[in-house]
Formats: C-alpha cells, sequence, structure tokens
C-alpha cells in the first residue's frame, strides 16, 4: 500500500496517505460487517432447521475460519500490523503459535476426562 | 566493514555511532510506548486464551450435557420483546456496537495523523457511546441470566451445569472490565485532545496506542462470542 504507519521519525500523514488509509479501512469494517451477518445468518437458519444437531462439526469449522478471517483484518488493517516492519510482525505473530499446541492439548484432554467419566460410571 | 555501513546510516538518521550502541535507533521504526502496547496485548491475549481454552477443555469433558446457546440465549433480555424467541439477535446487536466503535476508532487515530483536534474529538465521541452501550447490554444480559438462575453456584434448566454460568461470568466479566478500562481511558484521552496536549506535545501518538487497546477488545469479543454463543 502506499502509506506508512507514523512512526518515530514520521508521525504525520500527508493527505493523499490519509485517503488511502481512510478507504482501506472503509474496506475493512464492510468485510467485518458482512462476515458478521453471514455468522450469525448461518447460526440461526441451522438451529431453526437443523434441531438435532447433525454436521455441527462444519458448522463450527466454518466459525472458526471466520473468526479467523476478521482478526486478520482487525489485527492487519485497523491496529496497522500489516504495515509494521517485517521484525515486528514476527515478534507479535510468533507466541500465538503456542496457542495452536494449547488448543490441540487441552481439547484432547477434555475428551478423555470425557472418556473416563464413562469409566467411572461403570464401577 | 561494519563501521561503514554504521556512518552511512549514521549520515541518514542522524544518529552517532555511540547513540546507535546505546539502541539509539528502533529496530522496529516504532515508538516505545507502541511496542510496549503490543507486548502487553501479547500478555493479555494469553490470559484470554487460557481462559477460553479452559472453557473448550471443560465442555469436552461433558460433551453432550453442555448446555446448546440457542436455548440459553433465545430471547432479547428487554421487558417489550417478553417471551419473543429471537436467538443471537441481542448478542449481534453487542457484537455490531463493538465493530462500529473500532472503525470509529480508527478514523480518530487517522485523525490525529493529520494533526486534526477536532476530527479527534468528532470520532472519539461515537467510540465512547459505542462503548457505553456495550456495557449496557452487558448489564442486561447478565441480569437476565441471572433472573433465569444462572449463576456462578447454580444452573438453570437450560444451562443445565453449574460450569456453564462460572465460565460465562467469569470471561464475559474480564471482558467487561476491559471494555470499562478501555472507556475510561478514551475518556481521558478525549479530554487531554480538547485540552490541546497533544497540540503540544506535537503529534497524536498516543490516540494510536489506545486505539490498539481498544482494537484488542474487539478481538477478543469475536472469540468470546464465536466460544459462547456460535459453537
Amino acid at each position: 500500500m502506499g502509506f506508512e504507519v507514523p512512526s518515530e521519525g514520521h508521525l504525520h500523514w500527508t493527505e493523499s496517505e490519509y485517503n488511502e488509509s481512510r478507504s482501506a479501512v472503509l474496506k475493512t469494517i464492510i468485510i467485518l460487517s458482512v462476515v458478521t451477518v453471514v455468522e450469525v445468518g448461518i447460526a440461526m437458519i441451522y438451529d431453526h432447521f437443523v434441531p438435532s444437531g447433525n454436521g455441527k462439526i462444519f458448522i463450527n469449522m466454518f466459525m472458526a475460519v471466520a473468526s479467523v478471517v476478521k482478526v486478520w483484518y482487525i489485527m492487519g488493517i485497523f491496529m496497522h500490523l500489516g504495515h509494521e516492519t517485517k521484525g515486528f510482525k514476527t515478534t507479535v505473530l510468533f507466541p500465538f503459535l503456542f496457542l495452536i499446541w494449547a488448543i490441540i492439548a487441552f481439547t484432547m484432554e477434555g475428551n478423555s476426562w470425557n472418556a473416563m467419566r464413562g469409566l467411572l460410571n461403570a464401577f | 566493514m561494519a563501521t561503514a555501513t554504521i556512518s552511512h546510516e549514521q549520515a541518514h538518521e542522524h544518529v552517532t555511532e555511540q547513540e546507535l550502541w546505546k539502541g539509539g535507533r528502533s529496530p522496529f521504526k516504532a515508538g516505545y510506548g507502541k511496542v510496549m502496547m503490543w507486548y502487553f496485548l501479547i500478555s493479555d491475549t494469553f490470559t484470554f486464551a487460557s481462559f477460553l481454552i479452559a472453557y473448550g477443555a471443560l465442555r469436552f469433558t461433558m460433551a453432550e450435557n453442555w448446555p446448546k446457546p440457542a436455548e440459553v440465549f433465545s430471547s432479547i433480555p428487554l421487558e417489550m420483546f417478553h417471551g419473543v424467541k429471537a436467538p443471537l439477535v441481542f448478542v449481534s446487536i453487542m457484537t455490531f456496537l463493538l465493530i462500529i466503535s473500532s472503525y470509529t476508532m480508527v478514523r480518530a487515530v487517522q485523525e490525529g495523523y493529520l494533526m486534526n483536534k477536532k476530527g479527534v474529538v468528532k470520532f472519539l465521541i461515537p467510540t465512547i457511546i459505542c462503548g457505553v452501550l456495550f456495557l449496557g447490554c452487558q448489564y442486561l444480559e447478565w441480569t437476565h441470566l441471572i433472573n433465569d438462575g444462572v449463576t456462578t453456584t447454580t444452573a438453570s434448566a437450560t444451562t443445565k451445569v453449574v460450569n456453564f454460568g462460572q465460565l460465562f461470568f467469569v470471561i464475559t466479566g474480564f471482558h467487561g472490565l476491559h471494555v470499562l478500562g478501555g472507556v475510561a481511558l478514551l475518556l481521558w484521552l478525549m479530554i487531554s485532545t480538547m485540552n490541546g496536549k497533544f497540540d503540544q506535545v506535537g503529534h497524536y501518538e498516543m490516540v494510536e496506542k489506545i486505539g490498539l487497546y481498544w482494537h484488542f477488545v474487539d478481538l477478543v469479543w469475536v472469540y468470546v462470542f464465536l466460544c459462547f454463543y456460535l459453537l
């Protein structure tokens, strides 16, 4: 993009940088709104037409991906992370890799507890 | 050689070699305060992530018995909508309040880079209003659930398990506390802007720093919304 994120030596924008950033932000707010409306719409339609809860896993996968898209845009455009230096992006984003491990580990742990509950009830 | 490179950059950025050895130049080309705000937000992400992962783990331990969000949040907690079945409607309004406030916040940051004092105040006001409205909605939602019998020690007929109430009130409460803190920071920011504090300082970086925090609050809500209402 044609504008830089203002930094120590460069804390002011020119009119053209301002306009460019403004249209980028307008595009982002539209994307965020549309994704949210689609998420809520799908959740409502699903709950209404599939009360049994069949195939919920696919709905969940869609919701998870849609949330990542929203966070990607909030961080990238609203928080200007997309315009920071490469080193800064890395230091901010790298720690989140640990969360992927944590999510997998703890959901497995939860599943295992659930399985053990059945075992305990047998006695 | 290395010294040659340094002296070239020195000429470019007007930093003496001695200042450079003391860290005279920011490796990230960003202000100290802004970098530290990001690091604070990373640590806060981990706090929220551990809450939400605990929610996931506990939910998996009782997969079949966990309440369905569409049943728990099936109505709008306002007198005039009493008895109307409208799952997700109220929380969608809350989500939109935060998205709109995120937009007005980023507009305020942009006006700050133009050194437009009036523009900053103009966009901070709707941001604060949206934050306060969000807190009001959360108050209604909590009151509604507590009247239904969902607390941190009891469960209602729809929530079935006590853990649901515990996790819901702790996580949304912690998020609400962040919103409250954000509203306080924004009020301070608005008053300081009106008093011309940042015109004296010469730049509006503080708007960007507090803006980062405010977007983070929105970002966490995306995941609270996902875990409690959509999954």
